[in-house]
């Protein structure tokens, strides 16, 4: 957890939040709330205008967890976090958020 | 004048009894005494008398005290402890002194409480009854007792008033009554007597031939079938045994707390015999006195755990051993002696018989019986007349998919149970809420700090436990090898299968029993009540349900996960895995109702199953003992096993291998293996190591053995490791 612990990993998302898990706990009693967050935009690429769409898993845990349980499928929202792999064995990646603002 | 000097065996690990002068105390050998030993004070025992001592007679110290007024240990014990040290490789004095309850390990003076008996004076009866006032009911009725008998205890007295006491020691005053002095725990209040159920033919057949010849050493085989009516048998062979008085009989069963049932049974079927008790769960005190009983033959039936085995029988006539399959019966520290083994030897020697009785007898048992060692005799057939084996299935959970562990069939299964009112056992030998704590972000696994084994996930307490050394810790926050928060319990527990029903079937009763559950004293007993009384619908339980219960309304077993057994280095694993499953399925559909065992296993066709699905375990031991034979395994092989612990592996590993290069220096009639490493590297903070001696009889591997662990005892690595030497092992 050091050497490269300053690296940057660092995206800020804005969509609708499509489904979302019961709230559930780690072993340790932390809360832990999954959901996933569609965005659609259009984005310049190359200096062309394009459209983008695409479904992000979204990870809440702790307070952050416990304060964001209450939002419904289809609230727009702007999560801030970094990118992990799901585990070791997969190459999916999951979005961990440090923040979660309703718009 | 010729001093008298005492050869007293302590309990101090050296392999030699001690001289002592008698202090002018009467000694009597098998007597306990106080001697001095170093700066302590010691129990010990009187072995023998002699004239002269090696040690100069100024030199020797005298006894302290010696506790003249108890009863002396008899030869028989003195033998049969004598032959157990030698063949175990054990000292004599601690093998001695092991065999005794506690409280006469200890100095201080061993205080019974005081029971009476009383009966009525010549001037007592003179008196009559007329002479006590009518208001004064509690002494009439006492009177009333004591006229029609003699020597009336305390217990029955307690049972006619509670104010018994006031009312005896007034009549005592005035000379009615005598008191007697006895030795006699509360008696048991004597349940209805039972029924005796009339025996089939199979077990007739078994019971004759064991009478037609009682007056010689024979082992006998019982092998029944579960549910075939074996404790009758049992039952009918004490009473035979019982109806001459200068008899007593000995049975071993394997946990008592587990078998309240059978105890149960013997008092209510045999109430007119004093019936002791001999197990490590009871009070010093009640533990001394049930010992007293059997040592001075008043205790007709002793029915006691595999400690049970050392116990003073004058009068022994009979040898029962329960489930004499059973790994309990193996004493797994100090003399690693083997209660079975110990039994037969002890028949052997009073010229009795021996009964062993399993459903699955043990492999060594079974080649005996089949070579015609020891007589064989079968119940095939279970003892209620409706009673049918039960039906046993495998579900292949490598095509199905399981929810939490449970496959869609089992689950039916359990529904099915439930609208018809019947009870299920679920059957998964793993406690706690999962196995393994995991992180799946960098495959981390909660290890346990002093043993090379993973801590188990115990979720309510959020603990991490070790279930071979204790340890204890918090479930952690996150990982401590990456940081991940998200940690997963990974496997399936009692607990986690608890929780996963509860949500599935809410209108179950479910009771979980595994050691964390009945922990609290009674706890188990209160649960099999609850069982008994139809309070629960579904149980989730580890080994402590298999064993011996009898529960009338269940009809489903269902097994959750034993793959990991089939796959283990030991090669008693597939013998002990077959015994557990035949026992947990043996618990379905033991009255009138059919029952029903679903298996879940990835590999279903495996050779175990098969034979379990046609429950022919006759079939399955012959293909095992084959395979035994031709891998030279026990026991077509005798085994010894040399284990040593210490801090620091290369002392570990210096040690056992002096001890390999003295062995082979030894004989060369003794295969002596490489130091290895056992299963469990490291535990309780202990590197270990072993070496395995493997002979072709067991006489050669015991006269390695009589040369050898002297050696061992006088060597210098043997200082630094902690060692023990096990015979005939079942564990490695």
């Amino acid at each position: 957890m050091s050497g490269q612990g300053l690296a940057t990993n660092l995206l800020v998302l804005q969509g609708e939040v499509e489904q979302i898990a019961a709230l559930r706990y780690t072993p340790a009693g932390i809360p832990l709330l999954s959901f996933s967050v569609r965005h659609t935009s259009e984005q310049i690429e190359a200096n062309m205008q394009r459209k983008v769409e695409c479904d992000v898993s979204v990870i809440a845990m702790s307070d952050l967890a416990l304060r964001s349980q209450d939002i419904k499928p289809g609230v727009n929202i702007r999560v801030t976090g970094f990118l992990a792999r799901r585990s070791l064995k997969s190459t999916q990646l999951v979005l961990h958020i440090n923040a979660l603002e309703i718009i | 004048m010729t001093l008298t000097i005492l050869k007293i065996a302590l309990d101090v690990p050296l392999d030699c009894l001690f001289d002592y002068l008698d202090g002018g105390f009467t000694v009597t050998i098998g007597g306990r005494v106080v001697v001095p030993f170093g700066r302590r004070k010691l129990v010990g025992i009187v072995v023998d008398r002699i004239d002269s001592s090696e040690i100069a007679t100024d030199k020797l110290k005298a006894i302290l005290h010696a506790f003249t007024d108890e009863p002396a240990l008899d030869h028989e014990s003195f033998a049969l402890l004598r032959f157990c040290a030698d063949y175990y490789q054990y000292p004599y004095g601690q093998a001695l002194l092991a065999a005794l309850p506690t409280r006469l390990r200890q100095i201080e003076p061993v205080v019974l409480r005081k029971q009476f008996a009383y009966s009525l004076t010549p001037s007592g009866l003179l008196a009559g009854l007329e002479a006590i006032p009518a208001r004064q009911a509690v002494k009439r009725r006492l009177f009333s007792a004591l006229l029609e008998n003699i020597d009336v205890d305390e217990a029955a007295l307690a049972a006619l008033s509670s104010t018994w006491r006031k009312a005896i020691q007034a009549m005592q005053e005035a000379g009615w009554i005598n008191a007697k002095q006895v030795l006699a725990p509360p008696r048991i209040q004597a349940q209805v007597p039972s029924v005796k159920p009339d025996l089939n033919p199979d077990q007739a057949q078994a019971l004759h031939a064991i009478l037609a010849q009682v007056d010689v050493f024979k082992p006998w085989l019982l092998h029944g079938i579960t549910g075939s009516g074996k404790t009758e048998v049992y039952m009918r062979l004490i009473l035979s045994a019982l109806t001459n008085n200068e008899s007593q009989v000995l049975v071993l069963v394997p946990e008592i707390n587990l078998t309240p049932q059978l105890i149960a049974r013997f008092r209510s079927r045999l109430p007119d015999f004093q019936l002791a008790l001999l197990h490590s769960n009871l009070g010093h005190s009640e533990r001394l006195l049930n010992w007293r009983l059997a040592q001075s033959g008043q205790a007709r039936i002793v029915i006691g755990t595999r400690l049970a085995v050392f116990t003073p029988l004058p009068k022994l006539r009979l040898i029962i051993v329960d489930e004499e399959h059973d790994s309990s019966y193996k004493q797994q520290d100090g003399m690693r002696y083997h209660a079975r083994d110990i039994a037969l030897m002890r028949a052997k020697r009073r010229n009795i018989p021996i009964v062993l009785g399993s459903a699955t007898p043990a492999l060594e048992t079974w080649n005996n019986a089949t070579t015609h060692k020891y007589g064989l005799l079968t119940l095939n057939n279970r003892a209620v007349a409706k009673a049918m084996l039960p039906n046993i299935r495998c579900i292949n959970t490598a095509l199905g998919q399981t929810y939490e562990g449970l496959s869609s069939t089992l689950l039916e299964a359990l529904r099915d149970r439930l609208a018809r009112g019947e009870q299920s056992l679920l059957f998964i030998n793993r406690r706690g809420y999962a196995p393994v704590l995991l992180c799946s972000a960098c495959h981390w696994m909660a290890p346990c700090p002093r043993c090379s084994s993973r801590l188990v996930v115990h979720l309510r307490q959020r603990q991490l436990r070790c279930h071979h050394c204790g340890h204890e810790e918090k479930i952690p926050q996150q990982c401590p090898s990456c940081g991940n928060a998200d940690l997963h319990p990974t496997g399936h527990g009692t607990q986690r299968l608890e929780q996963t029903l509860a949500a599935l079937l809410p209108q179950a009763r479910i009771l979980r029993v595994d050691r964390d559950s009945t922990r609290r004293k009674h706890a188990l007993s209160d649960m099999l009540t609850d069982i008994y009384a139809g309070k629960v619908d579904i149980l989730i339980g580890t080994q402590m349900l298999a064993k011996g219960h009898d529960f009338p309304n269940l009809t489903l077993v269902g097994v959750i996960d034993t793959d990991s057994a089939l796959f283990s280095p030991d090669f008693r694993t597939s013998e002990h895995l077959f015994a557990q499953l035949m026992q947990v399925a043996g618990r379905a559909g033991r009255a009138d109702k059919a029952g029903e065992v679903l298996i879940q296993t990835a590999h279903p066709d495996h050779a175990l199953f098969n034979a379990l699905r046609t429950q022919d375990y006759v079939a399955y031991s012959d293909e095992l003992l084959h395979e035994r034979k031709i891998c030279q395994f026990p026991p077509f092989a005798y085994l010894a096993l040399l284990r040593a612990e210490a801090n620091d592996f290369n002392q570990v590993q210096r040690f056992l291998q002096q001890a390999a290069d003295s062995a082979r220096l030894i004989t060369q009639n003794v295969m002596v293996y490489d130091p290895t490493r056992p299963h469990m590297q490291r535990l309780k903070n202990m590197e270990r190591g072993q070496l395995l001696m493997q002979a072709n009889s067991r006489q050669s591997l015991q006269i390695l053995l009589r040369n050898l662990v002297p050696e061992l005892r006088g060597c210098n690595s043997a200082a630094k490791v902690r060692w023990s030497v096990d015979v005939d092992p079942l564990e490695f």
